[in-house]
């Protein structure tokens, strides 16, 4: 009678704590009680490195090798533990005056993944102020970390001292997708186009340019052109941001059925539910029901955390607004994100959250933020 | 090679921003109660696998076997992460339970400790494996609206805390020490067999009651110190670990002391001087009192301090029980009775309940109420 009434007394101590909480009672000492993420390569290896780490955690190459191999695995799986894991390994380091030049590019790197964008922007200016040689990626990520800002100006700058550094390619199209954001669309697809006239690039970067170049032609609301160019970048080489992205085209395009089946199969990440929901939601289908509830319950889930909606704001404002239709809540949430975060994509849904409240003041105020940057992007044009 | 970097980088930037994000969250919920504290705290065993390796046979999955197996590791590597100022944790029950994102190891805590305020929490969970790591903190009290607590990891070396919780801590373990004489019946019991024939002296004829106050005192103060030095001794032992015996050798041992006590009152038994008894019997307490111990969440920063607060708590307590009962027993010396009722009744008494404890512990059935 024991284990029964004991496992009831746990059910209920659960269900009293949370809802999403189901208790378990093992019988078997073969069950399997949770699966772990993937891995890169074997689980024995990854081990090793975080022995070797714990013995010596203040060795660059190590915290390297191992801060770059969880980043690898929160790319691919979409996990932000893993960029979590990933600065662990950095943490040793007191602070970033007593950081190696890599490690905190490093550090910079996961900053900006974490959506920290003004850390990630302090430790490169920092890492930049050293003396010595020229640092390409720093520039770079200096550059992207600006424009994800919408601090197109500081971007531009950061992209010149990219051309200065020695990597033209790259400063090339650092230049021309801030032109793009800026309306000087004829320009900068004659930029991309130029360089995507090498046929010697790697297939990575001709898939990267031409995924630039098709945001472009989406933003330029060109959609037949986005989707020729969106489908190359796909060809060339998948990976996970152009599969959302092109995912996002789909459903602004109204074809859901498309957008279902190229994520069909994609690690359901946060962001890949979010869109098998709506774009299952636009489609009317009866298995978006079961996406819908997950994903709100993963949103209840995360909003745990106090500031999980500055930080899951982008999400969480398209999915109020396009499965719960609650305007004025996706108002506050695509606001809150913008405040941080200025990628087209987050000034679409404010744009689209302040349409949708109805409130003349939201809509003015959207207005003005996306002036003040200078963005022109047609889709938001006709919104406001 | 610098543009095979820039592009590695390139790509890695590109493709940042849009993923998504539930990171590491470890949940706790305290109940703060008007005479005892409660926890229960749930952490993913995905984090603890990180932090400790539960996979023994990295296939990636963890089978029941695993996590029991591992489970005492989990439970010293959570409970010197968490600390609630003066009130010590002991685990009560465990469980396993499954959220949206994974199974969780759930732990149930009490303390004794009687709040005031709202709890201050140090925590340092997986400071070391995930920086993003957090505990989501639902504490409630009496009469006041729940309030959720967002918990950073702290840095938990002695440097970066003891100067904030050092003094709340402290009080924390004295105290807890104190309660654990007071409340230990078994130690009080062997205290006073050791007590009972304290105001008087053993003549060839038998018990004779002493004239002076002196002449118990110095008795009682010998037979006090070989107690508190050898349980000092075996305490500081089998708290730091050096030596380890099973509660179900010492349990049993603690008993039987106290019917050889006893019965020594009654029959002199023992060639040696009861300062020597006493401090054979007082290292067997010393292993008794660390049992208790090792159920407290000491947290590793201060486990020195934490086990002189003890073990100060634990001696004041007996200073408490050995004044008052001295006392009390130089005042009833010279009752015609104070023999045969006294030493005689309460060392049978004495006996009678070492003998049932010893078969309790042995036999492991219930009989006496405490």
């Amino acid at each position: 009678m024991r284990t029964p009434a004991f496992a009831l007394a746990v059910a209920l101590a659960a269900a009293a704590l949370s809802a999403h909480a189901v208790p378990i009672v093992p019988t078997r000492d073969d069950e399997v009680i949770d699966v772990l993420p993937a891995v890169n390569g074997s689980r024995a290896e990854e081990r090793r490195l975080r022995r070797q780490l714990a013995e010596a955690p203040r060795d660059p190459a190590l915290a390297l090798a191992a801060a770059q191999r969880y980043l690898d695995q929160a790319h691919a799986l979409g996990d932000p533990r893993f960029a979590g894991m990933a600065m662990a390994a950095l943490e040793p380091w007191p602070d970033d005056a007593a950081m190696p030049d890599a490690v905190l590019l490093m550090c910079a790197t996961l900053q900006q993944y974490l959506h920290e964008f003004d850390a990630s922007a302090a430790s490169l200016q920092r890492l930049l102020a050293r003396p010595g040689e020229q640092r390409p990626q720093a520039w770079l990520l200096l550059a992207t970390v600006r424009r994800v800002q919408g601090r197109y100006a500081e971007s531009d700058a950061a992209c010149r001292q990219l051309a200065h550094a020695g990597a033209a390619l790259h400063a090339t199209a650092c230049v021309a997708e801030n032109a793009a954001l800026r309306g000087d669309v004829a320009r900068a697809r004659a930029a991309f186009n130029a360089l995507l006239a090498d046929r010697a690039l790697p297939a990575a970067t001709q898939a990267w340019l031409r995924t630039s170049l098709a945001e472009l032609e989406q933003r330029a609301g060109d959609a037949s052109a986005a989707d020729v160019a969106y489908r190359a970048a796909l060809r060339l080489a998948p990976d996970a941001y152009a599969t959302l992205a092109y995912a996002d085209f789909l459903i602004e395009q109204k074809r859901p059925a498309q957008a279902l089946a190229l994520l069909k199969g994609q690690t359901r990440s946060d962001a890949v539910l979010l869109r098998l929901a709506i774009a299952g939601t636009q489609a009317g289908i009866a298995s978006a029901a079961a996406d819908v509830a997950e994903m709100r319950e993963r949103i209840a889930l995360a909003n745990e955390r106090p500031d999980a909606k500055v930080f899951h704001g982008r999400e969480q404002a398209m999915f109020v607004l396009a499965v719960e239709h609650d305007a004025k809540r996706a108002w506050e949430l695509a606001r809150g994100n913008a405040a941080r975060q200025r990628e087209p994509l987050d000034l679409l849904m404010l744009a689209q959250a302040a349409r949708a409240s109805g409130e003349p003041a939201a809509v003015q105020e959207a207005t003005r933020v996306v002036h003040k940057m200078g963005l022109r992007d047609r889709r938001i044009e006709v919104l406001l | 090679m610098i543009r095979r970097c820039v592009l590695a980088l390139a790509l890695l930037v590109f493709g940042a921003a849009a993923q998504a994000h539930k990171a590491s969250d470890a949940y706790l919920q305290i109940d703060v109660g008007d005479k005892a504290l409660a926890v229960r705290w749930d952490i993913a065993l995905r984090d603890l696998d990180a932090a400790l390796g539960l996979d023994a046979n990295d296939d990636g999955q963890l089978s029941w076997a695993e996590v029991k197996t591992a489970w005492p590791r989990i439970q010293g590597y959570a409970l010197p992460r968490l600390s609630i100022a003066g009130c010590p944790l002991r685990v009560s029950s465990t469980a396993l339970e499954r959220r949206n994102d994974g199974a969780y190891a759930v732990m149930f805590m009490a303390s004794d400790c009687v709040l005031t305020q709202a709890p201050v929490i140090t925590y340092s969970l997986l400071r070391e494996v995930d920086t993003t790591h957090r505990g989501i903190a639902k504490v409630s009290r009496a009469g006041r609206p729940m309030t959720l607590t967002m918990l950073t990891p702290v840095d938990a070396n002695p440097a970066a805390s003891t100067a904030g919780a050092a003094t709340p801590e402290a009080t924390g373990f004295i105290r807890e020490g104190m309660l654990h004489i007071l409340t230990g019946y078994d130690h009080v019991l062997f205290l006073l067999c050791l007590l009972l024939p304290s105001v008087m002296r053993r003549t060839p004829e038998g018990w004779r009651s002493v004239d002076k106050l002196s002449q118990a005192v110095w008795p009682v103060v010998g037979i006090v110190s070989a107690f508190t030095v050898a349980h000092s001794i075996t305490l500081a032992l089998a708290a730091t670990k050096l030596v380890a015996l099973s509660p179900g050798f010492i349990e049993p041992a603690i008993a039987v002391t106290i019917i050889l006590a006893a019965l020594d009152n009654v029959w002199p038994i023992f060639s040696v001087r009861r300062v020597v008894v006493t401090f054979c019997f007082g290292l067997i307490h010393g292993f008794g009192f660390a049992g208790v111990l090792a159920e407290l969440n000491l947290p590793t920063w201060a486990f020195a301090a934490a086990l002189l607060q003890f073990n100060v708590g634990l001696e004041l307590g007996q200073l408490l029980i050995v004044v008052s009962v001295t006392a009390l027993l130089f005042l009833l010396r010279h009752r015609p009775r104070y023999r045969g009722l006294v030493i005689r009744g309460g060392s049978l008494a004495a006996m009678l309940v070492g003998a049932l404890w010893l078969i309790e512990r042995t036999a492991n059935v219930s009989i006496l109420p405490m």
